[in-house]
């Protein structure tokens, strides 16, 4: 029981950093109706400005989320306005391709100047746990699950009790209406391509202490996060959220009762099981 | 038969080495050099480089051709291709990983050019009786044979589990640790592959302290051993002795993590406290040279550079010869007495005893066996602070 517990706490813990990546990626679609391929190598990005900042500057990470998310977010924004923007009436295996290129070009541009040697930031508390009622709780990942609820609720209050936020949902409902109505559906576009980008920037941060940080890391973060937004639905925020904590709780069970070398064929089972039973997606509206 | 004359000279003189005198001896060298494994694949290519001026030196003119493979097993094919047939090499040292020696050996024998493995662990490259192919270090089995037998010596461990990366590397030191603890009385109560380059390790190692083992052996590269650890003492996973297979247990990197490198033993092919000519020698001059402690990849690297450079020098260039010459040769240096011998299923393996260290207080000191050991070891482990 105890073991049930201890794999389903740190599943969960773990599901709420996968559902932060999983939300920005959703939140470039729903608006941009663009997947963003490159989703993984902005928080590759996230990561490695964490470190930079932990080693010049002995900014603790967490504290660096502060730096860290304006930095994604204006490198988002500049990615968008350059690149994204040609392409969003581009055919959608094309605006793919770009995306896949732009993240290319950042992976190994990170490679020529950090070397792909494999990064390991040690904080005094990179191990470190204590007990409650009979589980051990990681340090690390309970307050970048705290991290990532805060940074939600504040997400979902910036988007539904704001005007901007309301600008933005009003865009990924329906772009032409919005633009209907007198809302700049570029600068939308541009605010929700930062926005996206400076949760990938986040989730980095947050993960960067018991991750190891190299170029390629973000790789298997596109590919996570792509599970994710598909599996919640395409455009849900909380379709993200389930999503994440689902995947989160659904590895670290496998894992467990199955075999740690299997626990990535169990998440994309059920991936496969959900959208056979629900093609949109577990919160996703089916196409009308 | 007047005509066959010119056609039978030329042939004759197309047989003969190449080489003129004074041309440098070509040498292949297939290393990991970027990828995941670089910081390890460094200490090889540091070591190989300290070896060519030992060479030089001496008077062996020898060039080292290198290769990045890039921890992948098909760029380490291409190039044993390319050191081979392009460059015509007299012998080829390298990889560093298992799986990309696993692969590069058939290419060796097939085009007929000694290849000596320096630091590859996995049991099968030198029992396939394959003649061409060398190895330097000791194979997997011993990992694991060096490991229990320390810590046997030590107290009396009942149950232990294992945790590995699950490529070649690990798969075949566990299978050969789990083969040797069954027969010295050890009940394997967890068996657990992980995929290399997975951060993270909660649960498995959650289901192993359910167990409640008294060894848990680790076989892992560099990052994933600073993981594991890491996590172990987040879960509170308190075995009588943790046992780290190498590789990444052996870097200077997992010596630095002070709280969680304390009182984990790790088998290494070297270190520098052995007595072995020239081996305290060594790590002094790798150390001024490099700024860095050096692995014990570094020593194997070196060692495998110089015999194959003398090996290959005496035999005009030539691999056949050179093949000859390593077969039939014995030499000692900083990784004690080198003879390639065919034995239990082996070929062409050298029998090179592993030390075992522990990490006391940040530092790597050799614990095993007595005739090598500078410390006595802690035992057992007392828990996390």
């Amino acid at each position: 029981m105890i073991l049930f517990l201890q794999s389903l706490l740190s599943g969960v813990l773990i599901g709420g950093v996968y559902a932060l990546i999983g939300i920005g990626l959703t939140l470039i679609f729903g608006v941009m109706r663009v997947i963003n391929f490159a989703h993984g190598e902005l928080v590759m990005l996230g990561m490695y400005a964490t470190w930079v900042l932990f080693v010049q500057l002995g900014w603790d990470p967490y504290l660096s989320i502060l730096a860290v998310a304006p930095l994604l977010f204006v490198w988002g924004a500049l990615l968008q306005v350059a690149v994204v923007n040609r392409a969003l009436n581009a055919l959608p295996q094309n605006q793919i391709l770009l995306t896949i290129g732009l993240g290319l070009v950042m992976s190994n541009a990170v490679m020529l100047g950090f070397t792909s040697d494999y990064r390991i930031l040690s904080t005094s508390y990179s191990s470190s746990s204590f007990e409650l009622g009979g589980l051990s709780v990681s340090y690390p990942l309970l307050m970048s699950f705290l991290v990532t609820a805060a940074v939600t609720v504040a997400l979902s209050l910036f988007l539904l009790r704001t005007d901007t936020g309301q600008a933005i949902r009003a865009t990924a409902q329906d772009r032409l209406a919005a633009q209907l109505m007198g809302i700049d559906v570029r600068r939308m576009s541009v605010l929700a391509f930062g926005l996206g980008a400076a949760l990938a920037g986040v989730a980095g941060a947050l993960v960067a202490p018991t991750y190891y940080i190299y170029p390629q890391v973000g790789g298997a973060f596109t590919l996570r996060a792509f599970v994710i937004v598909v599996l919640g639905g395409m455009g849900s925020v909380m379709g993200a959220i389930l999503a994440g904590v689902l995947i989160g709780v659904t590895e670290s069970l496998a894992a467990v009762y199955v075999a740690s070398g299997l626990k990535e064929l169990v998440v994309y089972v059920l991936f496969l099981v959900v959208l056979l039973v629900k093609p949109s997606g577990l919160l996703g509206k089916s196409r009308a | 038969m007047a005509r066959l004359a010119p056609t039978a000279v030329l042939a004759a003189l197309s047989l003969l080495p190449l080489s003129a005198a004074g041309a440098p001896v070509k040498l292949g060298f297939i290393n990991s050099m970027t990828g995941p494994e670089a910081p390890i694949g460094e200490n090889l290519t540091n070591g190989a480089d300290l070896a060519v001026e030992d060479l030089k030196a001496r008077g062996i003119d020898v060039v080292l051709l290198k290769q990045d493979d890039g921890g992948k097993q098909q760029n380490a094919m291409s190039a044993i291709e390319q050191l081979a047939t392009g460059e015509e090499v007299a012998v080829v040292v390298g990889p560093y990983t298992s799986a990309s020696s696993n692969a590069v050996a058939p290419l060796a024998q097939q085009y007929e050019v000694p290849l000596l493995i320096p630091a590859a662990a996995k049991e099968e490259l030198t029992r396939a009786g394959r003649s061409y192919v060398f190895r330097l270090n000791a194979p997997a089995h011993v990992y694991a044979e060096s490991l229990l037998d320390a810590v046997l010596a030590l107290g009396q461990p009942k149950t232990i589990a294992f945790v590995y990366e699950s490529t070649d590397f690990g798969t075949s030191v566990s299978n050969a640790g789990k083969q040797l603890a069954q027969k010295k009385g050890l009940k394997v109560v967890a068996d657990e592959a992980y995929q290399k380059g997975a951060p993270d390790y909660r649960s498995t190692l959650s289901k192993i302290k359910a167990q409640s083992p008294d060894l848990v052996f680790m076989v892992s590269y560099v990052a994933d051993a600073i993981l594991l650890m890491r996590q172990s003492r987040e879960v509170g996973l308190k075995p009588q002795a943790f046992l780290g297979g190498g590789a990444g247990f052996d870097t200077a990197q997992f010596e630095a993590e002070r709280t969680i490198s304390n009182l984990v033993y790790s088998v290494t092919q070297w270190t520098p406290d052995t007595g072995w000519p020239g081996a305290a020698e060594f790590a002094t001059r790798y150390q001024a040279r490099f700024k860095k402690k050096p692995t014990y990849h570094a020593a194997c690297a070196y060692a495998a550079v110089l015999v194959a450079g003398e090996a290959a020098a005496g035999a005009g260039g030539d691999p056949r010869k050179t093949r000859e010459a390593l077969a039939r040769g014995s030499w000692t240096g900083v990784l004690g007495p080198v003879k390639f011998e065919s034995f239990d299923g082996f070929t062409n393996q050298n029998r090179h005893v592993m030390p075992v260290i522990q990490y006391q207080d940040g530092k790597a000191q050799t614990v095993w066996p007595a005739q090598f050991a500078k410390r006595k070891a802690v035992y057992p482990f007392p828990g996390w602070k």
